[in-house]
């Protein structure tokens, strides 16, 4: 079963893979921290599949973004939670 | 004088000069007839050539009916054809044969379908469709069906089944005696004497006068020994039906299909009864003789290749069929090539089905919801056939008359809905629903084939944009159906290509799901069904990296209790069955709470069993045959950089005298030192205390966590106080390769150290 275009997964490893110089050059915690947001970027590789996008690297960078924003809220309602607590 | 038969049409094949029909009779009699037949192929080229073709096929000793005539090819539009038919259809296939090799340059058309498919085209009959026959002195003059294979409920034909078997597996052991069975008997008859073997069996073919011989390897073994036999006793064996007749022998092959390497035995078929072996049978474990049957009659295949062939010749000859009938021309060699698109375009149309990555964790009460038949459906209700041309990605059916494709499935497709719908409404007990199993199952591999077909460059109506359509609607209807449930407020966990699981407090009964169900029908104009609702549902993450969730790798439980798994050891045929045992029985187990929050009180008992059958396991305490591994041979032996140890188990099979072929299985224990591995079909028997049962500890440990780690961790408090959205923990330790590391059950008391706050 042959594939004309590399599936979304398939760009998804290879952007991985061509950062591979990068990460090795990073400190360790910093080469974690680093994989975290490849990991985030991968929970949309569906979503970056339908999408189509002719660079698919903004695509990844759009569902880091993503998730850290979710992070984010995650944890602003989490601050406001404890701090009515504390009132 | 002119006489009527009503009955049974059991076979039909080519003799010298026409057709060979075998009829079981109301009345019980088995009928030989013959049936004058012609069959036509057809040439297209410039007209000077087709001309010569004329004259030179006249100039023929085969007798032939010559025409001009004009007739639609699905690619290239209504095309002008010189119509050659024979009037002796057997003699077809070589008259072909001469004609390409004078007139290679021509296009041809109709040229290589099977005799078998050619008459079930043109009288609307097939493999045991009952008809009523006029014949005169052994020639049948007409022939005319009764019904059609699309019944729910055909009247059954009255079988004669002989069952034969060696008495031990021939690739492990050289049988001793054959097990014979028909009716109510049942008895063994040992191998030698040769003679008084095959004089029992000639009698038994004789006087009970079996239709269908049944075999458990008979392609491979039972029968060429028999024959063989057969030959050095200068006895003839009265297997087939119809005297003075050879068996038809096919050799073996391999293949590549669907990224994998597929293994075809060697076939053995009678001529006048039916000779089916279970283990050279597709799909025989899903639909059994049934299935086979089933598949029989709506690909109209003779029986014995039906039961031989895979869904993906099933659907071609449908396809065949359908064409011969409403006059398409089925091209020869296939030359179309596909349409040039721009960049932009393939980006967006080289895609598959949706797959998400699930929210990993245990999630409770959870619809899961299925569309039904996805792709034969969008096929059928928005006619996408390579002959039509595509209407868009709007879910709105393409103008005009229903291309060859729809109209192959159409009737297929109403036929498992129709079984489908009988299925939910039937009784639990109901004697009919095993038959209707079998039958929607028998279907369900002809429908999902169908797809892949469309696509597939070499078949004879496939077309690469046809493909993509369907795909295109497919993600088009999930992305709508997703639309509908968070309209609804659900909250999507998964989406699989034609599946979504979803939750919503408050929603526990399939009721709870039903205006979503019809909100996403309206929508996307696609039938869609409750699979389930599940009381809990594990998705699991991947085994690399647990922070990544992969798509198809999840268990849970109905609320009938009854268990759905995908993806995990227990499904796996490379797995040992004291594993997979082991794994179904811990979700057994788990699947006795009545719901989530009952988890608590069984989980103790899972991780007990667990650590007896770890027990077990140590203590020599499990059969050898329950740690066979069976892995397939993947390619040649020299084609191995590093062998695996399905290759390393070969290579004693080999060094024995015995030769596997990539595609087949081979079966084998892990084993302590060099090579690690012991095959199983070699003569001498390995010594239990040479199994090495590290490894297979860490193959158990593996399987256990898979199910246990997850439910211990919501069990026992994970985040927050509600069990969703928990991570695995990492609790494995990395494995040593082959298990050299000392591995045991540690893992999972440390598990529960861990939730009870240890260390």
């Amino acid at each position: 079963m042959g594939r004309t275009l590399p599936s979304a997964s398939q760009v998804f490893l290879q952007e991985e893979q061509a950062f591979a110089r990068f990460r090795r050059a990073l400190r360790r915690t910093d080469q974690t921290a680093l994989d975290d947001l490849f990991v985030s970027a991968r929970q949309h590789l569906a979503a970056a599949q339908y999408a189509s996008h002719a660079l698919p690297f903004e695509v990844f960078l759009l569902a880091i973004l993503l998730e850290e924003h979710k992070e984010v809220r995650r944890l602003r309602e989490r601050v406001e939670a404890l701090s009515a607590r504390e009132k | 004088m002119m006489q009527t038969f009503t009955g049974w049409l059991f076979d039909v094949y080519p003799n010298e000069t026409n057709l060979t029909l075998w009829l079981i009779g109301e009345d019980g009699r088995r009928l030989r007839l013959t049936h004058d037949f012609s069959a036509a192929f057809c040439a297209a080229g410039p007209a000077p050539r087709l001309r010569q073709l004329w004259n030179w096929l006249e100039a023929q000793p085969v007798r032939v009916r010559l025409r001009r005539t004009e007739r639609r090819d699905v690619f290239a539009g209504m095309v002008t054809v010189l119509a050659v038919e024979v009037l002796q259809a057997a003699r077809l296939d070589t008259l072909f044969g001469r004609v390409t090799g004078a007139f290679p340059e021509l296009t041809y058309y109709d040229a290589d379908v099977a005799l078998a498919l050619r008459y079930a085209a043109a009288y609307g009959v097939f493999p045991l469709a009952r008809c009523v026959v006029e014949a005169q002195e052994g020639k049948a003059a007409s022939i005319t069906p009764l019904d059609t294979p699309w019944e729910l409920d055909p009247e059954a034909a009255p079988l004669r089944i002989l069952r034969l078997e060696s008495d031990c597996d021939p690739a492990h052991a050289e049988p001793k005696g054959i097990v014979f069975a028909h009716g109510k008997a049942r008895y063994r008859l040992p191998l030698e004497p040769a003679s008084a073997l095959l004089a029992n069996l000639g009698a038994v073919l004789k006087q009970y006068d079996p239709d269908l011989v049944q075999t458990a390897g008979g392609d491979g073994w039972l029968m060429p020994r028999l024959m063989e036999m057969a030959r050095q006793q200068g006895l003839r064996l009265p297997l087939n039906r119809e005297d003075g007749l050879e068996v038809v022998e096919r050799k073996a092959r391999t293949y590549f299909s669907y990224g994998q390497i597929v293994y075809r035995g060697r076939q053995v078929q009678l001529r006048g009864r039916w000779h089916i072996d279970s283990q050279n049978a597709m799909l025989w474990e899903d639909y059994g003789l049934e299935g086979v049957l089933e598949m029989a009659r709506v690909t109209r295949q003779p029986v014995q290749d039906a039961a031989r062939l895979s869904p993906g010749t099933g659907i071609s000859s449908m396809q065949f069929v359908t064409a011969l009938q409403k006059g398409i021309l089925i091209p020869w060699h296939k030359h179309q090539a596909e349409t040039p698109k721009t960049a932009m375009d393939l980006l967006r149309a080289d895609m598959g089905g949706m797959v998400y990555q699930p929210t990993v964790g245990l999630h409770r009460d959870v619809g899961g919801i299925d569309f039904v038949s996805m792709y034969p459906g969008i096929m059928v209700r928005f006619n996408i056939s390579p002959e039509v041309p595509r209407a868009g990605t709007d879910l709105e059916p393409a103008p005009g008359e229903p291309g060859i494709v729809p109209m192959t499935l159409a009737p297929l497709l109403n036929k498992r809905l129709a079984l489908k719908s009988a299925l939910l409404t039937l009784h639990r007990w109901d004697c009919r629903r095993p038959s209707y199993q079998a039958l929607a199952s028998a279907e369900k591999w002809l429908l999902v084939t169908c797809f892949g077909y469309l696509g597939y460059k070499n078949a004879r109506f496939g077309r690469i944009e046809a493909h993509e359509a369907v795909t295109a609607y497919g993600r088009e209807a999930l992305l709508r159906a997703k639309e509908a449930a968070e309209d609804l407020d659900y909250e999507i966990l998964h989406m699989y290509v034609d599946g979504l699981w979803v939750h919503k407090d408050g929603c526990k009964t399939p009721a709870d799901f039903e205006a979503l169900l019809a909100d996403i029908t309206e929508r996307t104009g696609l039938p869609i069904a409750m699979d389930g609702v599940y009381r809990w549902v594990v998705f699991l993450p991947s085994r690399v990296d647990e922070r990544v969730p992969v798509a198809n790798r999840y268990f849970g439980v109905f609320q009938d209790g009854s268990i759905k798994v995908r993806g995990i050891e227990c499904r796996r045929r490379d797995t040992a069955p004291f594993i997979a045992e082991t794994q179904t029985a811990i979700m057994e187990i788990l699947a006795r709470a009545e719901d989530a929050e009952h988890l608590k009180e069984v989980y103790p008992k899972a991780l007990a069993f667990a650590r007896r059958e770890m027990e077990a396991l140590r203590g020599g305490r499990v059969p050898v045959e329950k740690l066979l591994v069976s892995q397939k041979l993947s390619r040649e032996l020299g084609e191995y950089s590093s062998p695996s140890p399905a290759a390393r188990a070969v290579c004693q099979l080999q060094a024995a005298g015995k030769v596997v072929r990539p595609g087949q299985r081979v079966r084998f224990l892990f084993t302590l030192g060099k090579p690690g591995v012991c095959a199983w079909d070699v003569p001498e028997q390995p010594d239990p205390r040479s199994v090495d049962v590290r490894r297979y500890q860490t193959l158990l440990k593996r399987a256990v966590e898979t199910v246990l780690a997850p439910i211990g961790q919501s069990v026992n408090g994970g985040k927050e106080d509600e069990c969703q959205y928990l991570f695995p923990l990492k609790i494995a330790e990395p494995l040593g390769e082959g298990g050299t590391q000392r591995l045991d059950f540690l893992s999972i008391s440390k598990v529960i150290n861990f939730v009870n706050g240890g260390g």
